[in-house]
């Protein structure tokens, strides 16, 4: 077992990590900018070490900085969280070179998944249902043009090197093509460094349905279930909850045992998501993988039991799934609200001095937050400043829960998307389950209008 | 929403009259005379002042270590946090015209070129607007530090083979 781990990660998640290692008696090594030097995570972590400035590009993306911290607090192992270097193939490559352990699937498994139009390939031969869509990088208009009419419309272009919703573009006619190929080009060079497109066929209001793994060292996947992630706006996921109310027990099964064989025979080891689109017909089409802890995992916690970051920790210790998580076993409804530093109205980001922070409790609410009363919100990172996660036995006591604890959640100094989250909770639409990715965006137009 | 503010010492309701011209007398004496504390009381009037210099090592001036120690300077604390934490100050501060050499990356300082060298510098020396003082190595490369301002080595407050962090004072200079 590990003796000590740095986090290569800061806020909610950074501190989450910090539980699991508390538990496990793993010493903690937080990193921090110059922005977080108050953190929570500086705070309670054993040991800390400032890398940088406050932007991300100077700290929490700096791999020499984060690299010579971990050298000189000595470190077995880096768990680096989702988002800033946790899908980052090079960052993995180097703390194997330098002899940490990087605490995710291996470099060669993160840049496969990271490339999103080879992944689509991989899992397509690894036997998972993929949508129909060009097979690599699109060359220029022309090929385009072409692929296109093969492919039929409407159709999406997206960025190879994308992610996160950027890099994407949805084309109806085949008059749009052209100047939305080059858009959509532009926009990811600049974006990902990389312009490379790809292209798929369109589907009108999936649902987003994805599948949370975990793989031993020893060949052996499991998944946990699933968790619909359909209320997003603008491809950036608010509203989590597991199990989707379109999923029933054989589906879980069946679609389960496709990812777990697909994951076995790729390699997969660490946690990861693997993402899918569901049509109203109920077939499913692989979208992508993340090959890290993502942000709404707590949902899955709560319907199974499982601290996925303490099992992700063991199994990369070498733990054998079987002893980690011998059996998965299904309970109630769980739901997790991202509430951000934003403005509910506008999505303008809020950030700030919090001057009043009290979280509600209860009965199967649980708050994942780093942060406090007289807190600071910086500017320089994203706006997520807590998750509130209820678990209930059904889904209408979830929502019920949800709705009482949003009411109690206080937070004052700066706006948050808390509002948002309760008109969502009274939406009728929502409380029927009947979700698809263009829901929330056409609940905030209905509202302008 | 009631808060808690931070255990600051407030001042009492019933306090001794201060007399600021007293004060400033006894500043003005402990400057004269160099001292860095002093107590003096006056009938009913009793005051103890400490000159805030980077010359105590105080725990926050070097504020990493490699072991179980906290490795940052704790700063203000959540509101609702206890008293013992408030008195933890700020990283040392040099006296205000002193120039502070930080280390811009993490690593390992060293304050020769190889193991069995001379320093680079030692307190006294003059140095020159990019002249090397130190080597801060991290993974495995010699990152040569260089002063950033042209002046007097007044003080360093690390020591060979410790690790330091980014931001974390190197060297006290008096600029030229």
């Amino acid at each position: 077992m590990f003796r000590k781990i740095l986090i290569a990660n800061r806020g909610e998640i950074a501190l989450r990590i910090i539980c699991a290692c508390k538990e496990l008696g793993i010493s903690s090594v937080a990193v921090y900018s110059e922005a977080d030097r108050n953190a929570l995570h500086v705070r309670f972590a054993d040991e800390a070490v400032c890398i940088g400035p406050a932007r991300a590009a100077e700290s929490y993306l700096n791999i020499p900085q984060v690299i010579s911290a971990a050298e000189i607090t000595n470190v077995d192992a880096i768990h680096p969280g989702y988002g800033f270097l946790a899908e980052n193939a090079n960052f993995a490559e180097v703390c194997e070179a330098s002899h940490i352990t990087f605490l995710g699937p291996s470099p060669e498994v993160i840049r496969m998944m990271g490339e999103k139009d080879r992944a689509r390939r991989e899992a397509a031969a690894a036997g998972l249902p993929i949508i129909r869509g060009t097979d690599g990088v699109v060359e220029d208009e022309h090929a385009a043009l072409r692929q296109a009419k093969e492919i039929g419309y409407p159709l999406m272009i997206k960025a190879t090197a994308g992610g996160g919703g950027r890099g994407m573009r949805i084309v109806r006619t085949p008059a749009e093509i052209v100047a939305s190929f080059r858009a959509a080009g532009m926009e990811a060079q600049q974006a990902f460094g990389v312009p490379d497109l790809y292209m798929e066929k369109y589907i009108d209001r999936p649902r987003h349905i994805e599948f949370q793994v975990l793989g031993d060292r020893h060949g052996r996947v499991i998944h946990l279930g699933e968790r619909e992630c359909s209320v997003q706006r603008r491809h950036q996921k608010l509203i989590e909850e597991s199990p989707s109310p379109a999923v029933d027990e054989a589906t879980r099964e069946a679609m389960g045992a496709r990812v777990v064989a697909a994951l076995e025979k790729i390699g997969y080891s660490g946690a990861g998501t693997v993402e899918f689109l569901r049509d109203s017909s109920g077939e499913f089409y692989f979208l992508e993988m993340n090959t890290r802890i993502q942000v709404e995992h707590p949902v899955t916690e709560a319907v199974t039991s499982v601290d996925l970051i303490k099992a992700q920790i063991r199994l990369a210790a070498g733990e054998k799934m079987d002893e980690v998580v011998p059996r998965v076993v299904f309970h109630g409804h769980s739901i997790e609200c991202r509430i951000n530093a934003e403005d509910p109205e506008t999505f303008a980001p809020s950030p700030g001095r919090i001057t009043a922070f009290h979280f509600p409790g209860g009965h199967g609410v649980r708050v994942d937050t780093a942060m406090y009363s007289d807190a600071v919100v910086p500017p320089y990172y994203d706006s997520l400043i807590a998750k509130l996660i209820v678990r209930a036995t059904d889904r209408s006591e979830a929502i019920a829960r949800m709705r009482r604890a949003l009411e109690m959640f206080v937070i004052e100094g700066v706006k948050t998307t808390i509002p948002l989250h309760r008109r969502i909770m009274d939406d009728l639409q929502f409380q029927r389950g009947d979700l698809h990715t263009g829901f929330l965006d056409h609940l905030l137009e209905s509202r302008a209008r | 929403m009631a808060k808690k503010r931070n255990g600051n010492a407030s001042t009492p309701a019933s306090a001794p009259r201060v007399d600021l011209a007293e004060v400033t007398r006894v500043l003005a004496f402990m400057s004269e005379h160099g001292l860095q504390e002093l107590e003096y009381s006056s009938g009913e009037f009793r005051v103890r002042l400490k000159r805030q210099e980077a010359t105590g090592a105080g725990p926050s001036a070097v504020a990493h270590a490699p072991a179980p120690s906290r490795a940052v300077p704790p700063p203000a604390p959540p509101a609702a946090e206890s008293q013992n934490r408030t008195a933890a100050a700020p990283p040392a501060q040099p006296a205000d015209h002193l120039h502070t050499v930080k280390s811009p990356i993490v690593g390992t300082f060293y304050a020769s070129p190889t193991p069995d060298a001379a320093p680079f510098v030692k307190v006294g020396d003059v140095v020159s607007q990019g002249q090397i003082l130190c080597i801060v190595e991290a993974m495995k490369l010699m990152n040569e530090i260089e002063s950033d301002q042209a002046g007097e080595i007044a003080r360093v407050f690390v020591e060979n083979g410790q690790p330091v962090e980014y931001g974390q004072p190197l060297f006290a200079l008096q600029p030229a």
